[in-house]
């Protein structure tokens, strides 16, 4: 007689409710899988190497035509007197709007003061995240005017959707911060929906999030609904906000951006600068023209950050895609635009400041084939990139322009498996298994082994997604395909959220000062 | 390659030494190629030769854009290559507008463009300028981040035909129905054909702020516009 391979009572071994509570679909397996809201990580550690295409001279060439352009040819801050008067005052040449600046004092003044890496800190002190260093945030996507999903196809983002996009972010596992504008809630009026869109971040997650940046003003309630939640001497001392600035590239900053990002740093709060380059269009057609635009906006943009408030925290972002020559439209997952995204991490580094990009990107209608591929070329780079503050991770259809139900749920399974990707690999004595290979020894298998029965259940990655039943099980359940099994688990998810407790004296300032706002000014949409 | 050197002079064509139909066909390859100078010498060269502005334009100059609109669209030929094109129809054009309007003869059309208020991208709005330049409109682009007292100034200095807006972000689209809702309330919105474009909209939102159109990108709105200015000029109603 052989030894039973599977033992029924294993020492140690508890009870998991049984049949009834493994039993299920989809969603039911998914719930399981994404375990408890309370032990999500709040950022991954990477342990492995970035992944690195310059080598130090093609890296040196880069960073000299950058300050080339930024001495030769410069670059213009519209409307925003403020920044050519601070740049003056550094030592740039200012003719009118635009300002050249001397061979390396973007360099030096960015490399003075901005901090390598800083910690944004959530109303919960568990999902307090740091952003920078070896770690990755994962964060949803950002700014789409349209939402789709299977159900409905695809129509104008609403403050439901909105709402919704944060509760899903909240329950994914994978994603470390809430983001910003996950969704545009085109129902609310242009110049109060960010009272509503900041206070959906507040009240349904307890994750950190970005403010808003449509207005100097906006940014300026965003700082103050964030005193009412932290505390009035808390966030000027502490990041609570990481807010999206971009560049009106090629080579132009606008005094909207300024303006925000002005505020946000002299409240010291984080700035993501980010050259938006859709190469052909907005950058030259080639890799290396690319990388030296978007280093040459980036530093610009830091070192005014700099030049507000010495020391506040700033990432250097990168959104770089490319457009079709045929047609003008942009296109996503392509091989250039990765190539772009390893070379600016390697800058981002080399400059020694936490590093934006990335995301799981595509130009596709739907959560087709089409998206999943262009969305996993471009998260698996990003996660090999280095990226430290990885927006669009989840969610992105149609260049951006569409947030989908059902895309985020597969996007959101990648974030998971980015996070054991980036582990590395488990050299300890149980990562080592000898044990199991002296006790199976030849022939016979490891599936019942006291190594297997140790670890099976975290050894390897289980998607919430994937379908990898024989044939005849898959049609015993629905012959569902990905994006169908996704529409099943968004819903049962909406169905399960329990939103974290928030403090009532808190809850009600903040909706005393929302309503205070909103009376003192008419409804605009613009 | 094992041939003999190119005999250059032999390839140079003299487009005065052309027969009239042969620099008509030789002119829509030069569009198709976006040599401007060719398209003005040819353009003065048929006009000395006795046709009127409005021949030339018709047979030359938009039947060489047509071709090119279709390869466009088929996918032979690229976004510079078209742009190109679009340029050197506007220098045959520079040529003609005088010479049409003292002949009487009906512009295609005329266009007012402009990003709106708040709004400072306008990579798309060039494009649809020039593509609408490609298609013989002549295009008044007001540049980026106008409000309605901009667009009624242009309006009221140009006399377009059509009015055309555009925006990248949902904060600033909105405008577009500020800007109409005020051509409604001053009795001019009919006196307009209304195309609206950008990123974030759509058909339907083209409806809800009142545009007559609405056009996903720069060749659809080259092949709109003169198709509206027609119904338009002919009384109809171009609401979409």
């Amino acid at each position: 007689m052989i030894d039973d391979p599977f033992p029924t009572r294993s020492a140690g071994r508890k009870r998991g409710g049984g049949r009834k509570a493994r039993r299920g679909r989809t969603a039911v397996r998914a719930a399981r899988l994404r375990g408890s809201v309370d032990e999500y990580a709040a950022w991954i550690e990477r342990r492995i190497p970035c992944f690195e295409v310059l080598d130090a001279e093609a890296l040196e060439l880069i960073e000299h035509n950058a300050d080339t352009v930024l001495e030769e040819i410069g670059i213009e801050f519209r409307e925003f007197p403020r920044a050519l008067r601070l740049f003056r005052d550094a030592g740039a040449d200012v003719d009118g709007e635009r300002v050249r600046i001397p061979r390396g004092m973007c360099r030096s003044i960015v490399q003075a003061t901005a901090p390598r890496e800083f910690t944004q800190h959530a109303r919960n002190p568990k999902r307090t995240t740091i952003i920078g260093g070896d770690r990755t945030v994962l964060v949803p996507a950002y700014g789409p005017p349209f939402v789709h999903d299977l159900d409905r196809g695809r129509r104008y983002a609403t403050i439901e959707d909105f709402r919704n996009f944060i509760k899903l972010t909240y329950m994914s596992s994978g994603l470390h911060h809430s983001g910003g504008t996950v969704c545009e809630p085109v129902d609310v009026p242009v110049n109060k929906r960010h009272f509503d869109m900041v206070y959906s971040h507040i009240k349904y997650t307890d994750k950190p999030f970005m403010g808003s940046v449509t207005h100097p003003e906006r940014a300026a309630d965003t700082v103050a609904m964030a005193m009412l939640l932290f505390g009035e001497d808390f966030v000027p001392r502490k990041t609570v906000l990481t807010s999206l600035i971009n560049v009106n590239s090629p080579l132009t900053f606008d005094a909207t951006m300024l303006g925000a990002a002005t505020v946000y740093a002299e409240n010291n709060q984080a700035t993501i600068i980010s050259p938006f380059l859709l190469a052909g269009a907005m950058s030259p057609v080639t890799v290396a023209g690319t990388l030296t635009q978007i280093l040459a906006e980036a530093l610009a943009g830091m070192a005014y950050i700099q030049l507000v408030r010495p020391g506040a925290p700033v990432v250097f972002g990168s959104f770089s895609a490319a457009v079709s020559m045929q047609s003008g439209a942009p296109t996503f997952g392509t091989p250039e635009p990765s190539q772009v995204l390893f070379g600016v991490g390697q800058l981002a580094r080399r400059l020694g400041v936490p590093f934006r990009s990335g995301g799981g990107l595509c130009a596709a209608k739907i959560p087709d084939a089409q998206a999943a591929y262009e969305a996993a070329n471009t998260l698996q780079t990003a996660a090999l990139a280095g990226v430290n503050f990885m927006l669009h991770t989840a969610g992105w259809l149609e260049g951006g322009l569409s947030m989908g139900y059902e895309k985020f749920i597969l996007d959101a399974d990648q974030a998971n498996m980015i996070a054991v990707l980036l582990q590395g690999i488990d050299l300890s004595e149980n990562g080592q298994a000898l044990d199991a290979l002296r006790e199976v020894g030849p022939g016979s298998h490891f599936l019942g082994c006291a190594h297997t029965r140790e670890n099976f259940e975290t050894a390897f990655y289980r998607s919430t997604v994937a379908d990898n039943n024989s044939f005849e099980q898959w049609q015993q359940d629905g012959s569902l395909d990905a994006a169908r099994r996704a529409n099943g688990i968004w819903k049962q998810m909406l169905r399960d959220y329990e939103p974290p407790p928030l403090d009532p004296a808190i809850d009600e300032s903040l909706v005393e000062f929302i309503d205070r706002r909103k009376s003192e000014f008419e409804d605009r949409d613009y | 390659m094992a041939t003999e050197p190119l005999m250059l002079d032999e390839d140079e064509i003299v487009l005065s030494e052309l027969a009239d139909d042969e620099l008509v066909e030789q002119m829509h390859e030069d569009l198709y190629d976006g040599l401007k100078e060719e398209i003005v010498e040819g353009t003065s060269i048929l006009l000395g030769r006795d046709w009127s502005a409005e021949k030339v334009l018709n047979e030359a100059l938009v039947e060489g854009m047509r071709i090119v609109g279709i390869d466009f669209r088929d996918g032979i030929l690229f976004v510079p290559e078209v742009l190109l094109a679009a340029n050197a129809m506007k220098g045959g054009m520079e040529i003609l507008r005088p010479l049409l309007s003292e002949t009487g003869v009906k512009p295609i059309g005329k266009m007012v463009i402009g990003t709106v208020k708040g709004d400072i991208h306008d990579i798309g709005k060039n494009l649809v300028a020039m593509m609408l330049e490609g298609a013989g409109f002549e295009v008044f682009d007001i540049g980026i981040n106008n409000s309605v007292e901009d667009y009624f100034e242009a309006l009221e200095k140009h006399q377009p035909d059509i009015l055309g807006m555009s925006a990248l972000l949902t904060t600033t689209m909105p405008y577009m129905k500020v800007v109409i809702d005020e051509m409604v309330s001053q009795g001019i919105r009919d006196d307009y054909i209304v195309m609206v474009g950008g990123a974030p909209l759509n058909e339907e939102f083209g409806r809800a702020v009142g545009a007559d159109a609405y056009c996903r990108d720069a060749a659809q709105a080259a092949d709109t516009a003169p198709r509206l200015v027609r119904v338009h000029r002919a009384g109809g109603t171009v609401g979409a």
